[in-house]
């Protein structure tokens, strides 16, 4: 049933595209943003924007203009109470990467972004740039020895002895860095992660 | 960058710091991406991720208030040099929204990228196209942009998608691939159950109605009856023996052979969903297990970034995988101290020896089993209740025997990976070997009509494996979770995933099995298999607590539809070679054939009118010409895994070389950034060990800060220089040998030869001095 409702909202939707009105843009060049993610072979987009009004409906209207569609931003506070964010220990680190300003304040169009990327179709390469900027917390494109305490921290929530986590640190430069400067760049980390069978079915959230 | 000398502990020093770190290593990557290696263009996903990564580094330079349009500006910059991005064709257009699609920035970005494309695309050509071509290119326009809204329409109509994810979200994604692995069986048995009743069961249902056939014992439904298949039920349109051999009397101009009906679609189904499941077994293979073997094993890496499944939506749950997450980092670490004990060849050998005796003894258990069902099977008395007795045994023996062999796995010593693996292994070929044997026992009996009766038998264990699934372990579960309840010192119910993928597996051999003999089956099992999706959704939410170990989901799936492909294969195998053989003279829709393979033969390919090719068929399919193609098929096996365990051997030495060549990039990127800086950098001597090297002292003592680069203190030189250098250069630029045979001849401070205080600032004049020295020895 609710996949009937879903398939006519998306058609209907879709005719809404030509309206000028919702797209606010120039005929000739359809800038429409839902026409574009729906050219781009993603149907979720509606589900996604009952996601994000749920958050805050008094801040977000029920039928958003384009020019909204990046201005309005949702706290981060609010966004990390999601119940597919809620229990990710890295839910803030997540916000933080895919708002338009570092601060994690999302407006639609991050969330939308952050949506598809965590999404199945999104190609394994996109995933592994974004999961790549999230371990790396301190931003400097490496992910060096404190990102991956920090990270073996949150993971565990907080259980590890410190002497474990030191020895698992050390076990993953040993496996990972493969230029042996005792962090790992991209590089390295896309190598990890290309090899392991289940990375694309960890990151992965369903909206 | 090294000696700026900054307070470490203080905030402001940190932040410095970092900065200055940033900032040099945003300009070393900057030059690393600028290095030949990152420029070639043999990949364009590799080439845009440079660019990406160019991107991404220019990004820190630039404000974050009008850095969009900026931003969009470097990018298009960038893929204005591709010209096979810049044509106006539709080809390029859909490379370019593959690009954009595969850009790594948001959505605003990707709007201003999009705008500025096309508008210098249209900037770029030049000439009118014709109407002709316009038309056409629209044309292929409307139809992509179709194909596309079909796609999303599909991809939108899921079947049961939000009760799977809410399974998921409480307990993880392994959970969830048995519900899509029994979603995928539902609509393979459903894609069945389609072409079996369309063209089988329907057209003899027609027939039926036109001839008006009644049969000719009509007795009461009992309800033994029911659970049997006999009586009533024995020829209905359930069983082979009811189908019509020959023509369809049903009225109309075409002429519908029942025969060449049954036999056809029975093959042509097994066939394509045979193909359809080799292909995604190779393919899901391919992509778990191929993808992450070879090289180093990278068990803590994969852990670390893998590890958290981003599914897990309650808090019961995230605590449940938290837990899990650290016994198994615990388990890791103790597994690499263990590692390090070696362990004695004495226990190793000990260890296969057990191993192997238990495979044994598991083997002489199935084997002792299926002695038994032969004799219990031989054992025909004409008792109403016999062959219920058997296939009540036959259910019995196959849904308490996983349990024994899980007990039985413990007592080796397998890593709890191998030991499911072999838990499911050893399990299916159990089932297997009784189907065949069940098979076998029916096709070799010179009983009437004996399809008739294996359909029925086929039949009852679909019926009571249906029992057991839906009533018998649900309660089991509601049970246990009623007692947890009640004393939580016991140990909860928990989803046992192998349990429950091995009756599903078997559940499929049977239909597999089935489908041949009793055409409705099928239908039955897609209705049973739906319920089932239901009942274990209830059971698993309300009874079951998430699990504590976390699964590979990725692996164990691949293993699942491998078994499942070879049920199909062995169903196959054995109905193929019974057929071949033998003869459906009885009853059933090939009377008319005195070998059923002759419906092929002679029905299809009038064989009997071409002497010739019967004959060449004939030799093809002797034993010989077969046994050697099998021989040739095994050798080429061999090669092949011959050929890939070099080619990991070679992935072991490439990998090696990376990580020399990196280290050697860093070297020489530091030693770049110190000769810019004004340091020469010294080629270490072999008799001066120690972490104080020649480098450190020589910057200490001889190196004076406002020193620039040629005017050396010659006061300050230590008395552990046993060399007298006179320019760091040369030895920079000289390889060893020559370094040594200078350092051999210099005498001490006297030596005026080499007086440095000549050596003012000309490095060739060094040189020219240095080769006429060496040339006179």
């Amino acid at each position: 049933m609710y996949q009937v409702s879903c398939v006519i909202l998306i058609i209907l939707c879709h005719t809404e595209a030509l309206n000028p009105e919702l797209c606010q843009a120039k005929p000739r060049e359809k800038h429409c943003l839902i026409e574009w993610m729906a050219r781009h072979r993603w149907p979720h987009t509606i589900r996604v924007f009952k996601r994000f009004r749920e958050v805050n409906p008094e801040l977000v209207p029920k039928r958003m203009t384009e020019n909204q569609a990046h201005t309005i931003a949702v706290p981060v506070e609010e966004i990390e109470k999601l119940p597919e964010l809620k229990e990710n220990p890295f839910k803030r680190r997540i916000c933080q990467v895919f708002s338009h300003d570092g601060s994690g304040n999302l407006t639609f169009e991050d969330f939308l972004d952050m949506m598809s990327v965590f999404s199945e179709a999104a190609p394994r390469d996109i995933k592994a740039w974004y999961a790549f900027r999230i371990y790396d917390l301190d931003d400097d494109m490496y992910i060096g020895r404190e990102d991956l305490l920090e990270a073996t921290r949150l993971l565990t929530k907080g259980e590890l002895h410190p002497q474990e986590r030191d020895d698992i640190v050390a076990s993953v430069l040993d496996e990972a860095d493969v230029d042996g400067d005792g962090r790992l760049s991209f590089m390295d980390f896309e190598h990890v992660v290309v090899r392991a069978p289940d990375f694309l079915s960890t990151f992965h959230i369903r909206v | 960058m090294d000696d700026i000398d900054i307070d470490p502990n203080g905030e402001a020093g940190v932040g410095v710091r970092r900065s200055l770190t940033q900032s040099s290593n945003t300009a070393r990557q900057l030059a690393v991406s600028f290095m030949p290696s990152r420029q070639l263009p043999y990949s364009t996903m590799r080439q845009r991720r440079c660019n990406s990564e160019r991107n991404a580094l220019l990004e820190e330079y630039s404000d974050a208030t009008d850095s969009a349009d900026r931003q969009a500006d470097i990018i298009v910059r960038d893929m204005e040099l591709d010209d096979r991005l810049m044509k106006n064709s539709p080809v390029s257009e859909e490379r370019r929204r593959e690009a954009l699609r595969e850009l790594p920035r948001g959505l605003t970005i990707k709007r201003h990228v999009r705008a500025k494309l096309s508008a210098s695309v249209s900037l770029r050509s030049k000439r009118p196209i014709s109407f002709w071509k316009r038309l056409k290119y629209r044309t292929s326009f409307a139809i992509k942009k179709l194909r596309d809204r079909l796609l999303n329409l599909v991809f939108s109509v899921e079947l049961w998608y939000r009760s799977i994810r809410t399974i998921e979200g409480h307990f993880g994604s392994a959970v969830g691939t048995y519900f899509y692995f029994l979603r995928a069986l539902f609509i393979m048995n459903v894609f069945l159950m389609l072409m079996v009743v369309a063209f089988v069961v329907i057209p003899q249902s027609l027939h039926d109605g036109h001839t008006n056939t009644t049969s000719a014992v009509r007795e009461e439904g009992r309800f033994l009856d029911f659970i049997s298949g006999k009586g009533m039920l024995e020829h209905s349109l359930l069983f082979y023996g009811h189908y019509h051999s020959g023509e369809i009397a049903a009225g109309g101009p075409l002429s519908y052979d029942m025969s060449f009906a049954y036999f056809f679609t029975m093959l042509s189904v097994c066939m394509v969903i045979f193909i359809i499941l080799c292909y995604r077994t190779a393919d899901s293979y391919r992509r778990n297990f191929i993808g992450a073997g070879g090289g180093a094993r990278l068990v803590f890496a994969s852990k670390v970034f893998c590890g958290w499944d981003c599914g897990v939506v309650s808090a019961r749950a995230a605590a449940s995988h938290a837990a899990g997450l650290y016994l198994e980092f615990k388990e890791l670490l103790n597994e690499q101290d263990k590692n390090q004990v070696l362990m004695s060849s004495c226990g190793k050998l000990c260890r296969y020896l057990i191993n192997a005796a238990v495979t044994t003894a598991v083997l002489a258990v199935i084997l002792g089993l299926q002695y038994g069902l032969w004799k219990l099977l031989e054992l025909e008395s004409h008792a109403a209740h016999w062959e219920l007795a058997v296939s009540i045994t036959v259910a019995l023996m196959v849904s308490l025997c996983p349990l024994v062999f899980d007990s039985v796995v413990r007592m080796e010593y397998y890593n709890p990976r191998t030991a499911l693996y072999v838990t499911l292994g050893r399990t299916w070929l159990l089932d297997m070997s009784t189907l065949v044997l069940l098979f076998y026992f029916w096709a070799n009996s010179a009983k009437h009509c004996w399809e008739t009766r294996f359909g029925q038998e086929m039949y009852r264990l679909v019926l009571l494996d249906a029992f057991i699934s839906l009533f018998v372990l649900p309660a089991i579960e509601f049970g246990r979770a009623f007692i947890y309840n009640l004393n939580y010192k016991t140990s909860p119910p928990e989803f046992n995933i192998a349990y429950n993928s091995l009756t599903l597996i078997y559940n499929q051999a049977v239909v597999w099995f089935g489908v041949m003999f009793s055409p409705l089956l099928v239908a039955a099992v897609a209705v049973k298999l739906l319920l089932l999706f239901y009942v274990k959704k209830e059971c698993t939410m309300r009874a079951c607590q998430p699990a504590r170990k976390v699964w590979r989901a990725a692996q164990t799936q691949t293993v699942l539809y491998m078994l499942v492909t070879l049920s199909l294969f062995v169903t196959l195998f054995a109905v193929g070679s019974i057929f071949m053989r033998m003869s459906s003279q009885q009853c059933g829709p090939l009377q008319q054939y005195s070998r059923v393979v002759q419906v092929v033969t002679e029905g299809l390919l009038h064989l009997h009118q071409h002497p010739y090719a019967s004959a060449a068929l004939g030799f093809v399919t002797r034993p010989g010409v077969i046994g050697f193609l099998l021989t040739f098929l095994s050798v080429f096996v061999y090669y092949t895994r011959a050929r890939a365990v070099a080619q990991a051997s070679m992935v072991d030495i490439l990998q090696r070389m990376v990580s020399l060549q990196a280290k050697d990039k860093e070297f020489l990127l530091g030693a770049i950034t110190k000769v810019s800086n004004g340091e020469w950098l010294y080629s270490p001597k072999e008799d001066d060990e120690g972490p104080d090297s020649h480098t450190w002292k020589y910057l200490r003592e001889v190196r004076k800060p406002s020193n620039s680069g040629f005017h050396f203190d010659a006061s300050r030189l230590s008395h552990s220089f046993v060399d007298r250098p006179q320019s760091y250069v040369k030895e920079n630029r000289s390889n060893s040998y020559y370094a040594e045979r200078s350092k051999s001849q210099d005498d001490g401070d006297t030596d005026s030869s080499f007086s440095w205080k000549d050596s003012s600032n000309c490095l060739n004049r060094k040189g020219d001095e240095n080769d006429h020295n060496l040339s006179q020895v």
